[in-house]
């Protein structure tokens, strides 16, 4: 048979998108399909003319069981490998879920004490040296890139009001890492615009109640 | 159509009559949603072959209760129906990437996966020779077919083509297209020539295609 006849062709593509071939003829024309696209693409043609059949098709209810059905038949394919590891994996999804839950809930219900305001100090050089995080009783203080203090020396951190002196909130804790505890007077200043800053400071601090060594990092206290 | 089909078409006739003003109403939503379904339904073929099983399940919450019917249709048995119609999704799952956008649409796609799986089942049973019970199951649930095919023809405004078609040559097609029945067998089982029921297949799908393209 000529297939490059047209008229053939198209007849062809009909019958095989109706399904009325014989079993060898349909064979044939697939192989024929393969490698030709034009017909592939009447075929569809076809396939898309012959949808009117269908339109009239009522629609059926599906019973769940198809769905369980298609299900079964697809998950199989993945459970192959180590048939628990789904099951593991999913149980440890699970517990991970499950800690998290846990862990926040008591965070809640033990850490009634919320980072209320924070201040990273800078250096002369703007480099971030100190981050400080209010809490409600205390400050914590983490260093970030203090420079070395000398043992008969102190780092003495303090609290300027926008129109007022420094007020000493305490000394930084040995290696910058730490508490610094507050007092309900250094609480409500804290609550106020403030800016905190680090002096260098004779060891246990500075004699006089002001800075009187130099002022070596500070930073804004940011309320959150 | 012959006289057997005819004289079915009787007694529905008076209940559609009856029944034809919300098949009205059917027309007039169903025709816009199925357009712009081809288009999620595409979307959703996409997501598939990515492996997105939600995508999946949407897929088959829409569009399983159209193939079950197309299933049903083809094999007139609930139970083998059900079976197609699993076997179909399981095919749409691993085949979603071969889906051809540009050639077909997507219900063109899924119908066709149905259409196939029934009519390979049904040739095979051609080929087997049914035990009694089987072939008179076979036989009791083709008329029930045909009424839903009666009952639902006003459904779609596509439909007047198919109301074009000399009743052999729409007979001869539907039988081809639904029961997967060859050149031969139609001329077997019509009785007719074979060449009365290759003439009636071409004319037919010319007139189609040719009312459809207009």
């Amino acid at each position: 048979m000529n297939y490059q006849n047209p008229r053939l062709r198209r007849a062809l593509a009909a019958d095989y998108a109706i399904g009325v071939m014989s079993k060898a003829a349909r064979r044939r024309f697939e192989a024929l399909m393969r490698d030709d696209a034009k017909l592939r693409a009447q075929v569809a043609e076809w396939q898309e003319n012959l949808m009117v059949l269908t339109e009239s098709v009522a629609e059926q209810p599906v019973p769940d069981r198809v769905w369980q059905g298609v299900v079964a038949r697809i998950d199989p394919q993945r459970l192959h490998l180590p048939e628990k590891r789904p099951f593991w994996s999913r149980l440890r999804i699970l517990a991970a879920a499950c800690s998290l839950v846990l862990a926040v809930a008591l965070g809640v219900f033990y850490n009634h004490d919320p980072v209320s305001a924070s201040a990273t100090l800078l250096s002369g050089t703007q480099t971030p040296a100190l981050r400080v995080k209010a809490h409600a009783d205390y400050l914590q203080v983490e260093p970030l890139s203090l420079a070395a203090v000398q043992a008969d020396r102190s780092l003495e951190l303090w609290a300027i009001p926008v129109d007022g002196k420094p007020v000493s909130l305490g000394l930084v804790p040995k290696e910058g890492k730490g508490r610094v505890e507050l007092s309900e007077a250094h609480k409500a200043l804290l609550g106020t615009s403030v800016v905190l800053a680090v002096s260098l400071e004779p060891a246990g601090g500075s004699p006089t109640g002001q800075p009187t060594g130099p002022v070596l990092y500070q930073g804004p206290l940011a309320v959150l | 159509m012959n006289g057997t089909t005819a004289s079915r078409e009787l007694p529905s006739g008076g209940n559609e009559r009856t029944a034809r003003p919300i098949h009205r109403f059917v027309i007039v939503w169903r025709t816009p949603i199925s357009t712009a379904d081809a288009d999620q339904l595409r979307q959703l073929l996409a997501q598939c072959s990515l492996g997105n099983r939600r995508a999946f399940e949407t897929l088959y919450r829409s569009v399983a209760p159209r193939l079950h019917g197309v299933a049903l249709h083809c094999l007139g048995r609930a139970d083998l129906a059900e079976e197609i119609l699993q076997e179909s999704f399981v095919r749409i799952w691993n085949n979603a990437s071969r889906y051809e956008a540009h050639l077909s649409a997507p219900m063109t796609w899924m119908v066709n996966i149905t259409r196939n799986l029934a009519i390979d089942q049904l040739r095979r049973f051609r080929e087997v020779p049914l035990v009694d019970g089987q072939e008179d199951s076979l036989a009791d649930d083709s008329p029930s077919a045909h009424e839903l095919l009666d009952s639902a023809r006003e459904a779609s405004a596509l439909n007047h083509c198919l109301e074009t078609l000399e009743g052999p040559q729409r007979q001869s097609i539907t039988l081809a297209y639904f029961h997967g029945l060859s050149y031969a067998e139609l001329a077997e089982q019509l009785p007719a020539p074979l060449g009365s029921v290759k003439s009636w297949i071409r004319r037919g799908m010319e007139r189609l295609r040719r009312c459809l393209e207009s």
